[in-house]
């Protein structure tokens, strides 16, 4: 009976390690994703103030390509969040045209922003680089046209320290209730599993007295009960039947 | 009809119906472009011209001014048919029918019907009569209308201040500014505020005056309306700066440009297209019909999405009406004196 | 009468089960509960700051537009439309729900949104003033009364005021409460997630054990006391049986020794003899007559142990498939390509149909050849298959290697589907065969409780991609039990019959048959076409499209699975009982008509939670009585072509019923949006209901031999 027990303590750990583990991997992707919403909508706030300018230019009649001021602009607004750590505007075809680092001017985006923005359904977009997150605007001239786009650059580190953080804790919870469950469950399902051994003995017991002719045992509550009697019944029916022909062959001689 | 079987004939029909796109392939040919304006290069005419910059197509726009004189519009048909341009460009309502024609009476003699035509800052192209409805031309044509859609203008007002009545004045005899005032009531009626249009005095050769227009606007304030709406009408263009502006400046009305030159005459606030953005939209549609192939009976014509809202900060001083808050993050912010720099 | 006992010791191990997964339940509820409360405590410490530092930058731009305004000439307190501005910032961000302008005093002269009580008293304080006051000042952050404040003082040349920006305490809170939901999905999927397990871990022997108790008992309480040649476990209930073995043994040993006595006496006995020994002779015919002896024949056989092992792998491969529907739609979205001439929206539902349409068309053909094979090999195949199908999608790279990928899911899933209705076939004579049934479909039915809202969650958090992955390993598992299962193939005398599939000419005769086509064409074919229209296309893609997650279209198809779950088993026995099983159908029909009309009373997606409600209901109480019903109903031409021509017709129009539901539901989106199409779709099943309500009224009423 040992392998039924230890089975069923089994499956409350795996139950338990299932559902402890989603909630807690739920707690963290929630926290995570919002922390990273905030940061995000942090740096948009900036990213808003620069389309701001670059639209009222263009109301102006300038080319996307000649906003003399832009680059100025662009370090001011770079300085006023530390978290920032590029700004760069670039055309439709993905190529730099301005950027708070020099270098990146000229040079190509990678395509998945220029997809990024594409796909989205509003002018906001983000990508992910492997060092580093990517939060976007679409510039849309007078016709609606898309013209160029805004790209800042922001560290990830701020975003993953907090997640893993977050994370050590979450997990530190959920390692203890486990343990908590590991040592209160067997002892809850053993209360359960008893009654269902001692059915099951009651059972054996009452299978090895099967064929006594005298008074059944006692009846021990178990489920079984009525099952046992009637197999008690029957065999004894067959019994006396065939006894019967016994004493009527012994009386034919 | 084996599974494998109808796998087969599943994937197969899935790649038969991959489309080739060829969006890429560009031929790398010159277009040409055949210009006519009105008085001169423009702001539109800057911008048409820089779109193809930016966009890298290459065109050669050959450039004829009418310098406001009608008599060279022959000429120019003439040179136009013996040169055959792939597209023409014409600018503003007089010039456009002058090598179009009307929808309804146009003269394959005198008019182009078989080179794809492209107008810019008409007013009104279906009441000018070029194209009988903005979603079709049924012909050769197309462009851009840079009149901003009423409702759009009422909206900008009403987004400055809210109001319950507007007042117009307007020329009776002009059929455009009719046509506005009954897109106002129009207007009125879904919004759920109230119009009084007067119409400026005839005198007596039927001819429309401006005089008594200061004593319409002080009774239009004693109406109590909220705001003076300047219609696009040509003789009130003529008499605002110097008549209607001060009047309403003296009766602290605030007043409400429907186009450039209106609010260049002085009005508080406006929804305008900026000429530099209509060029661009221009050459877009340049664009379809050109790069595209896309036949100009199957370009709508339209107007911009997003219009300019001009505000005169002195004009709003005077009247100790500052602009909304959110206005001025959008708002083009005029000061005299200072060209409005990029902030 | 005879199973009776039977059906008693199995739902006995059913009770043990519930009793031990509500222990397990309430532990786990508890470790729920404290893993949330440790959550909540760090979601508070770190995510305040970071809300603050966000106010902060908000407050900034704020602030540059009031000195944008000033710098134009613009008295400070003469400012126009900050409440406007206020309200562009509350609606960018729900989490803030105050802010103000104050002057240097502290008096408030703009303010929008929720005011907390002691908010104008924090104002006025002297260290808050102090910031307006100060120029080096950047901002402070103080908890007044619920709700976290940040201060900014606002200066050109010289100061002018304070800008001050309120956040909800119980942003927290408003964050958490989406995941409690999620939570408490895990919750409802871990139950059936226990049972389920308990089950498979107890291992099919003990059921199966107290099942051959209960038939034993059963046997010879009617008298049949033959003997099975079986080898019995060496556990307890493996024990029990061996005794009763023997105690049978014992019988018959008497019984062969007592008949070959009397047989000898009588062959040595002659005349008055003979007389004598009449009496013995009658004894032993009434007890011919009452009780068997003997060997048991073989085709009371049936394999009730490895019956049960089909639950495991079945529940595992199907999980895998069902974990796919909240999300499918959406990364077919995403991978579009624009085919010419169709619109996008038919373009999305292409994998659905063509999936349904694989399913449909396969599985006449997919039995026999399941039967050629053996139906552990055909699983094996078919689970293997759907791995690659689902590892592969989950890499795909547009819409066209898509649609092979899935194809690929199709062909496995229809092979492992149809080889475990013959499995469970093999193994069951008629007593037992509902019983079998009820197994197979239970599997399936919690399978399709736990897999969209899982698939959902799942989707939500690590991607589409990485969820088929999950699916793959899902399908990869079922891989591993379907191997564990015997590979000895059995057949029962009943299951002898090769089935085949429809024949062409008897599908046209039957798609002719005005009776048989009342019952497919107006009950079961829409019954089919709103379920996959409904659950499969138009739920999914409408809560993503407004915005909403995978994981609340998981939740919504979970409440349809778990209607099913509930009220299947309540209505089938209830039409069994009372014979009018078209009213089932036709009520059923007419309550999933009337759920997409929800959409017409109320336009929030709550209100999808009622649609689904209503189909589900619809659903359940139609679709027991439904197969049953084309016994009834088409009894002339079952006796034309055949019960299983009829059948196999009916099972296929009804699966090609599922593959026609997206199409109709992306068709009616085209036309009428999501919304409409919810509600032509309930409308046009509305219909067919009432219809077939009115074309079998006054039908006579036949009841029929109960068939599977």
């Amino acid at each position: 009976m040992g392998t039924i027990r230890v089975r069923f303590i089994l499956v409350a750990l795996v139950v338990s390690f299932f559902a402890v583990g989603m909630a807690a991997f739920l707690n963290y992707f929630k926290y995570k994703s919002t922390i990273g919403n905030i940061v995000k909508s942090r740096v948009l706030v900036v990213g808003r103030g620069i389309e701001n300018s670059v639209q009222a230019s263009l109301q102006l009649g300038m080319q996307f390509s000649e906003l003399s001021q832009l680059p100025q602009l662009m370090q001011r607004e770079k300085g006023t969040d530390r978290l920032v750590r590029g700004i760069d505007v670039f055309d439709y075809s993905g190529q730099v045209i301005y950027s708070t680092d020099r270098a990146r001017v000229g040079q190509k985006v990678p395509a998945t922003w220029t997809q990024a923005a594409e796909r989205s359904k509003t002018t906001e977009w983000t990508a992910d680089e492997s060092d580093e997150f990517v939060a976007g605007i679409s510039v849309k001239n007078a016709f609606d046209l898309t013209v160029g786009f805004l790209a800042l650059r922001y560290g990830r580190d701020e975003v993953e320290r907090a997640a893993a953080t977050a994370g050590r804790e979450i997990l530190l919870a959920a390692l203890a209730s486990f343990l908590g469950i590991a040592i209160v469950a067997p002892l809850a399902l053993i209360v359960v599993i008893r009654r269902f051994e001692r059915d099951l003995r009651s059972l054996e017991a009452a299978a090895s007295h099967l064929e006594d002719r005298q008074q059944a045992p006692p009846s021990s509550g178990s489920a079984f009960d009525s099952a046992i009697g009637h197999l008690r019944a029957s065999l004894r029916d067959a019994n006396t039947s065939l006894d019967e022909l016994r004493a009527k062959l012994d009386a034919a001689g | 009809m084996s599974i494998l079987r109808i796998l087969a004939v599943v994937a197969c029909a899935a790649w038969l119906l991959i489309a080739e796109s060829d969006a890429g392939a560009q031929a790398a040919r010159r277009y040409r472009i055949y210009a006519i304006t009105f008085r001169g290069m423009t702001d539109v005419e800057r911008g048409f011209k820089e779109y193809f910059e930016a966009r890298r197509i290459p065109v050669d726009i050959t450039w004829r001014d009418m310098n406001r004189d009608p008599a060279k519009m022959a000429g120019f048909i003439d040179e136009i048919r013996a040169t055959r341009p792939d597209l023409v460009y014409t600018w503003g309502t007089s010039v456009t029918l002058g090598v179009v024609g009307t929808y309804d009476a146009y003269d394959p003699a005198r008019n182009i019907t078989d080179i794809p035509v492209v107008f810019t800052l008409v007013a009104a192209p279906v009441l000018a009569k070029i194209v009988p409805d903005l979603k079709s031309s049924r012909r050769n044509v197309t462009g851009v209308f840079h009149v901003a859609p009423t409702e759009a203008q009422i909206r900008a007002m009403a987004s400055y201040r809210p109001f319950k009545s507007i007042g117009i004045l307007y020329t009776p005899t002009e059929q455009n500014s009719v046509v506005v005032v009954d897109e106002v009531r129009e207007v009125s009626k879904r919004m759920g505020f109230t119009v009084i249009a007067k119409p400026l005095k005839l005198d007596a050769a039927k001819r429309v005056t401006a005089e008594g227009a200061p004593e319409m606007v002080r009774e239009l304030k004693e109406q109590k309306v909220d705001w003076l709406y300047l219609p696009p009408d040509s003789y009130l263009g003529t008499q605002t700066k110097g008549v209607i502006i001060p009047a309403a400046m003296e009766q602290r009305l605030p007043t409400f440009a429907s186009t450039e030159q209106l609010m260049e005459t002085g009005a508080l606030t406006g929804l305008v297209s900026r000429y530099h953005s209509i060029g661009q939209f221009t050459a877009y549609k340049a664009e379809q019909i050109l790069v595209h192939k896309v036949p100009p009976a199957r370009i709508p014509v339209e107007t911009l999405t997003r219009f300019s809202l001009q505000v005169r900060m002195d004009v709003a001083e005077a009247l100790k009406l500052p602009p909304p808050l959110p206005m001025f993050n959008y708002a083009e912010l005029i000061t005299p004196g200072k060209p409005t720099a990029p902030q | 009468m005879t199973a009776v006992t039977g059906m008693l010791e199995k739902n006995y191990l059913w009770r043990i089960y519930w009793r031990l997964a509500g222990v397990i339940m309430v532990c786990v509820v508890i470790a729920l509960a404290v893993v949330s409360y440790f959550s909540h405590r760090v979601f508070d410490r770190e995510l305040v700051p970071e809300t603050e530092q966000k106010a902060a930058t908000v407050a900034a731009s704020v602030r540059a537009l009031i000195l944008k305004a000033t710098g134009y000439g613009v008295a400070f307190n003469e400012l126009y439309g900050v409440e406007q501005t206020f309200g562009e910032v509350f609606e960018e961000n729900p989490e803030f729900a105050y802010a103000a302008v104050t002057d240097l005093d502290g008096k408030v002269l703009f303010a929008r949104g929720k005011e907390a009580d002691q908010a104008r008293e924090y104002f006025r304080r002297d260290t808050v003033r102090a910031v307006g006051l100060d120029p080096t000042a950047t901002w402070i952050a103080a908890h007044v009364n619920g709700q976290y404040f940040i201060s900014m003082p606002i200066a050109s040349d010289k100061p002018l005021g304070i800008l001050h920006i309120g956040i909800d305490g119980k942003f927290v809170d408003n964050v958490l409460l989406e995941v409690m939901l999620d939570v408490l999905v895990v919750l409802v999927v871990s139950l059936f997630f226990t049972l389920e397990l308990l089950n498979f871990m107890a291992g099919a022997r003990l059921a199966s054990g107290l099942g051959e108790f209960g038939q034993q008992v059963d046997r010879m309480r009617s008298g049949d006391f033959t003997a099975t040649a079986r080898i019995r476990a060496n556990d307890e209930i493996g024990r029990l049986l061996r005794r009763i073995d023997a105690a049978i043994d014992h019988l018959n040993v008497r019984y062969e020794f007592l008949v070959g006595e009397l047989d000898d006496k009588l062959r040595a006995a002659t005349g008055p003899r003979r007389e004598q020994l009449r009496p013995a002779v009658q004894a032993l015919e009434s007890i011919r007559a009452r009780f068997r002896f003997g060997s048991a024949s073989k085709d009371s056989e049936t394999d009730e142990m490895n019956l049960n092992r089909i639950r495991a792998p079945l529940f595992a491969f199907i999980l895998a498939e069902e974990m796919t529907r909240s999300y499918l739609p959406t990364y077919v979205n995403q991978l579009l390509v624009p085919i010419p001439g169709l619109s996008p929206q038919v373009v999305i539902g292409l994998p659905i149909m063509l999936f349904m349409l694989i399913v449909a068309l396969g599985q006449p053909y997919l039995g026999s050849w399941s039967e050629r094979v053996g139906r552990r090999r055909a699983m094996l195949i078919g689970a293997s298959i759907a791995t690659v199908g689902f590892a592969a999608t989950s890499l795909a790279i547009n819409l066209y290697d898509l649609l092979l990928w899935r194809s690929l899911c199709a062909l496995g899933y229809a092979m492992v589907f149809v080889a475990a209705q013959g499995y469970v076939l093999d193994r069951t004579g008629h007593d037992n065969r509902a019983q079998g049934f009820a197994l197979f479909i239970g599997a399936i039915m919690v399978a399709t409780v736990c897999g969209p809202s899982i698939g959902g969650i799942l989707a939500d958090n690590i991607g589409f991609r990485a969820s088929f992955g999950v699916s793959a390993v899902m399908a990869l598992t079922s891989l591993l039990a379907i191997a564990r299962l015997p590979t000895l193939e059995v057949r029962t005398l009943t299951s002898q019959r090769p089935s085949r599939g429809p024949r062409m000419r008897e599908v046209v005769a039957l798609l002719l048959n005005k009776r048989f086509m009342t019952l497919t064409g107006l009950a079961a074919i829409p019954a089919k076409v709103i379920l996959t229209g409904v659950c499969f296309y138009l739920v999914p893609l409408y809560i993503v499209s407004i915005g909403n997650t995978s994981a609340m279209a998981g939740r919504m198809l979970m409440v349809y699975a778990v209607m099913m779950v509930l009220i299947v088993p309540l209505s089938a026995s209830l039409s069994d009982a009372s014979m009018r099983r078209d009213r089932y159908v036709s009520v059923g029909l007419i309550i999933s008509g009337l759920s997409g009309m929800l959409l017409l009373v109320s336009d929030s997606f709550l209100v999808l939670f009622g649609v689904v409600f209503l189909l589900g209901l619809g659903q359940a109480l139609s679709i027991a009585a439904q197969s049953a019903l084309v016994a009834e109903h088409c009894q002339e031409e079952i006796r034309i072509y055949g019960s299983d021509a009829v059948y196999g017709v009916y099972r296929l129009l009804e699966r090609l019923g599922n593959a026609m539901g997206p199409l109709i539901a992306s068709i009616l989106v085209i036309f009428w949006g999501y919304q409409g199409a919810f509600i032509a779709i309930s409308g046009m099943v509305l219909v067919c209901g009432i219809a077939f309500t009115i074309a079998t009224r006054g039908m006579d009423w036949t009841p029929a031999p109960a068939t599977s």
